[in-house]
């Protein structure tokens, strides 16, 4: 088989006009413009959209957090039923001020919890299961996982993400980035 | 982590019991203590969750002194209390003045306690009985007897259910042959003694003393006769042996795929809905083939080569002790490199499998959704996705046979050096005359069947490695829970009236985060029920419970005043019907999937269903008629004609019950004109729960319920349900109505 070829055909350009057409049904955009951002009520995060209303208690999450970390950042809310509800979108925080910056910076630190690991350390296998020893920013850990396909999913191009047995996150942002002897150690067991 | 994920009842740790003291709280009124093992900020550390009858409190002593306690929060003041799950975390909330507050912040390793205490917290604010024996169930995430966490909730202890290890399950499986499997290591015990005697008759005897001493001359025919019927006979036993390792093993294969089959027909839904099809797939069609493995492992493998390493090296120390010791020289290199080589070369096999997987699935996918991609016109894009994952597989092949390539002949390479040293010395000796030329030629041939069970031997680890794995991967499937089983002693339902009853049901697909929420409604039999709501209200999920693809969490699912718990899922299956938004029908001829449910009905009965399901007529007009085959899925006729094939296939199985799960919704007006009188058909005399978008298809329902974020939020007759001012229904009437006009 050759190599890639060139494509004959140039890909399909999502024009301006159509990008106009679709973010007017598409999530909300909050810009300094019509959003503001600041503490509120127990300390919590509030947010004033210019023509709505004050949002109370929001919090923030990624809409790409692995291919796009520092963009695209959803405010949401959760509503009187209990159920999270989405106020809009940030496309780029670093239009804002840095006060609003810090706030955002701080809740989504808050909404994602997940371990880095630098090294594998050991891993063990019995009884099904996968101990392993790790590295992390944090330090050294260990936990387990249940040797399972869906327990180990792709992180975006490269990376994992390995779920131990209550769910808790740990990440290898790449895995080709990993210590030679540690990634043969890892791909013995997540091969797929 | 630190800290005990056990909640304290009636005791506070230590830690928290100055501040406990400064609160002017003495331990007596303290109900619980439950630690969590972050701060708010995400740090690891130990904070407290206090509570005692009416109050609660949240303690950290490691935070700024301002807040190293918050509360008190009165339980009867709060809205409601929750755990909110973050990305990796989980937060205990109350609800106060609208606003929910973090309180303390946990890893999820600690979600079962937290959430427990959630809902007695909400029983008490609800007052409702707080029962603290709640708090302190065991976790179902770890062994109640060795504390291992297991693969999945409930889930059988891996250690405790694990008797003797993989290798004796996988024994287990095999027992059955084990008289076949006796014979088949008889024969190689045998096969090995035989290939003994070519060397031994050559060297010490023809060489020995027929050719060197230029003797014995009549004994060369029958020399070389003694050693053709050996190697005859070696021949013909490894003839047997094959063929009956072949057998064997197909055999294993053949069983643990039916077995494997038999449980994935068993295990619950649920157990769908965390796992890949593809990764099923690969255990039933890959992993099995390993106990075929397993089979000529029993029989060509370890033992054999143990027995020809013990056996050989025994002659070689008869023949020459001194030669012998030479021998082993290249016996460390061998065993480290292969060692090194295959600890190496391992992970490579694990890429090649898993390239080949992926190269399928995604040929699978492209293959199943060819018409998206012209559609779409992404050829030249799929080409590119199909030709990376091509050259992955291309480099990772590559990279293996490459090392296999380097490695072989290295090895050849090795031992050919233990082969010169014999040379050398051994010839040293037959020149010094201490030894005879037969002995170093018997010698020389020995040494060559001497390293090869020994390299055999060193990868022997790699593959039980590789076997293990796909054990674990098989008993996996074979040890889950089939999740909804039938009681002990089910209550019999022959003949199923139609009688409906949900009480006070709460149901999550994630047990933390219920999307049916207390919900209670009657239906008596031969009435026609619709349920409508908003996508995600529940709709759905209220089926599937009845239909008990999954059990509730709280409440009861009665049929005929029984619980479904009680009954049979046999009998739930026969007096409970289904048809699907989607129809699923299979590669098969059309009367097949219309009888699927029923096989051997008779064609007069599936033409009737097809009749009454207002399907014969297109049916009879293809070119095949009822034999005609359909593709996957249905391929061969439109949407709207599988949908009445699937209604006939529901009518042939004549069920008590009835659900139409949007039955209509994916077909054009015109089909929907014929299924819904084929519906109409279906649905006479029998209870009918109707989930639908398009409304005006329930205006004859007795009842209509309506489900909004997992409740019922408003019931009653169309009429009824119009005159609500404000009411959902009735809105989503009027939107229904507006569109039709528009569209008209």
């Amino acid at each position: 088989m050759s190599e890639k070829e060139p494509s004959q055909t140039p890909p399909p350009v999502v024009t301006r006009e159509t990008m106009a057409r679709l973010s007017a049904t598409g999530p909300r955009r909050l810009t300094p413009a019509n959003c503001q951002i600041f503490e509120g009520t127990y300390s919590l995060l509030h947010c004033t959209v210019m023509g709505d209303q004050i949002y109370r208690g929001v919090f923030a999450s990624l809409a790409f957090p692995v291919s796009q970390p520092d963009r695209f950042i959803c405010l949401r809310y959760h509503g009187s039923d209990g159920k999270n509800k989405e106020i809009g979108l940030i496309e780029d925080l670093n239009v804002f001020d840095a006060a609003a910056q810090g706030l955002i910076r701080e809740s989504l630190a808050k909404h994602y919890y997940e371990q880095r690991i630098k090294r594998i350390v050991k891993i063990t296998f019995k009884f099904g299961l996968l101990f392993f020893e790790v590295e992390t920013e944090r330090g050294r850990e260990q936990f387990t996982m249940a040797w399972q396909v869906d327990r180990a999913q792709d992180y975006g191009e490269g990376g994992k993400v390995l779920l131990d047995t209550f769910e808790n996150r740990f990440i290898i942002p790449d895995v080709r980035e990993l210590p030679a002897r540690d990634r043969v150690r890892l791909q013995r067991f997540i091969y797929w | 982590m630190i800290a005990s994920t056990e909640i304290l009842i009636g005791n506070a740790p230590q830690p928290v019991q100055p501040y406990l003291a400064r609160l002017n709280i003495q331990p007596a009124e303290i109900e619980f203590a439950a630690e969590a093992d972050l701060n708010l900020d995400g740090a690891t550390c130990s904070s407290f969750l206090i509570g005692t009858a009416d109050r609660l409190f949240a303690i950290t002593p490691s935070a700024a002194t301002d807040e190293q306690v918050i509360g008190p929060i009165y339980v009867k003041s709060a809205e409601r209390f929750r755990t909110f799950s973050a990305v990796g975390s989980a937060f205990f909330q109350v609800k106060v003045q609208g606003l929910f507050l973090d309180l303390v912040r946990f890893s999820n390793a600690r979600r079962e306690q937290f959430d427990r205490i959630a809902t007695q917290l909400e029983n008490r604010r609800k007052e409702r009985p707080f029962v603290r024996g709640a708090l302190t169930e065991p976790d179902s995430r770890l062994c109640p007897v060795c504390s291992l966490p297991l693969p999945g909730r409930r889930a059988a202890c891996p250690r405790c259910a694990q008797e003797g290890g993989l290798l004796a399950r996988a024994y287990g499986l095999l027992k059955r042959y084990r008289g076949r499997l006796v014979v088949l290591m008889v024969m190689m015990l045998t096969v090995v003694g035989l290939e003994f005697v070519p060397p031994i008759l050559l060297g010490k005897v023809l060489v020995n003393q027929v050719l060197v001493p230029m003797q014995h001359g009549g004994w060369l025919i029958w020399l070389v006769a003694a050693i053709a019927l050996a190697q005859f006979s070696g021949a013909f036993l490894n003839v047997l042996i094959g063929r009956t390792s072949t057998a064997i093993g197909t055999r294993v294969t053949f069983d643990l795929r039916r077995q494997l089959q038999e449980k994935l027909m068993d295990i619950s839904v649920d157990f769908y809905d965390r796992t890949s099809v593809g990764s099923l797939m690969s255990r039933v069609l890959w992993d099995v083939e390993y106990f075929h493995g397993a089979v000529n492992q029993i029989a060509q493998g370890f033992l054999v080569n143990l027995l020809k390493i013990i056996g050989i090296g025994a002659v070689l120390f008869y023949l020459n002790w001194r030669l012998a010791l030479l021998v082993m020289i290249p016996i460390p290199l061998v065993v480290v490199g292969t060692m090194f080589f295959w600890s190496y070369v391992y992970p490579r096999y694990f890429r090649v499998w898993d390239g080949q997987s992926k190269l399928a699935a995604l040929l699978n996918g492209l293959l199943s959704g060819i018409r998206l991609v012209k559609a779409f016109a992404q050829e030249e894009r799929e080409r590119d996705r199909f030709s990376t994952m091509a050259s992955d597989l291309r480099d990772s092949r590559r990279g293996l046979d490459m090392s296999m390539a380097t490695f072989n002949p290295i090895m050849g390479y090795v031992f050919g050096l233990g082969g010169l040293i014999v040379w050398y010395a051994g010839g040293r000796q037959v020149l010094g005359e201490t030894m005879k030329l037969g002995d170093l030629i018997t010698f020389l041939s020995l040494i060559g069947m001497f390293y090869g069970p020994i390299q055999q031997l060193t990868m022997f680890s790699n593959w039980v490695t590789g076997f293990l794995s796909s054990c674990q991967r098989v008993f996996e499937i074979l040890d889950v829970e089939p999740g909804i089983g039938d009681a002990a002693k089910p209550v019999p339902l022959p003949r199923m009236a139609g009688g409906v009853e949900f009480r006070n049901v709460t149901f999550g697909y994630d047990p933390y985060d219920p999307v049916i929420k207390d919900i209670s409604f009657k239906i008596e039999p031969g009435q026609m029920i619709g349920i409508v709501g908003k996508s995600g209200s529940g709709k759905t999920t209220l089926m599937n419970l009845l239909c008990r693809f999954y059990d509730v969490q709280q409440g009861e699912i009665m049929i005929d005043g029984v619980d479904v718990r009680k009954l049979r899922r046999a009998d739930i299956r026969r007096g409970v019907g289904l048809v699907l938004q989607e129809p699923f029908l299979f590669r098969s001829s059309i009367a097949a999937n219309i009888a699927y449910g029923r096989p051997g009905a008779p064609p007069t009965a599936i033409m009737d269903a097809a009749k009454a399901a207002y399907a014969h007529e297109f049916i009879v007009r293809l070119p095949a008629a009822y034999d005609t085959r359909l593709g996957e899925r249905g391929a061969g006729i439109s949407g709207g004609e599988r949908q009445r094939v699937s209604i006939a296939r529901a009518l042939l199985c004549d069920p008590t019950i009835l659900i139409l799960d949007e039955a209509t919704s994916s077909v054009d007006t015109e089909a929907e004109q014929q299924i819904q009188q084929a519906l109409g058909q279906l649905c006479k005399g029998r209870t009918t729960i109707a989930i639908a978008h398009r409304l005006s298809t329930l205006r004859g329902a007795d009842k209509i319920l309506v489900l909004d974020n997992g409740a019922i939020v408003e019931q009653g007759s169309h009429d009824e349900l119009m005159k609500i001012d404000g009411g959902v229904y009735a809105k989503l009437v009027r939107i229904q109505t507006e569109l039709t006009r528009i569209e008209q």
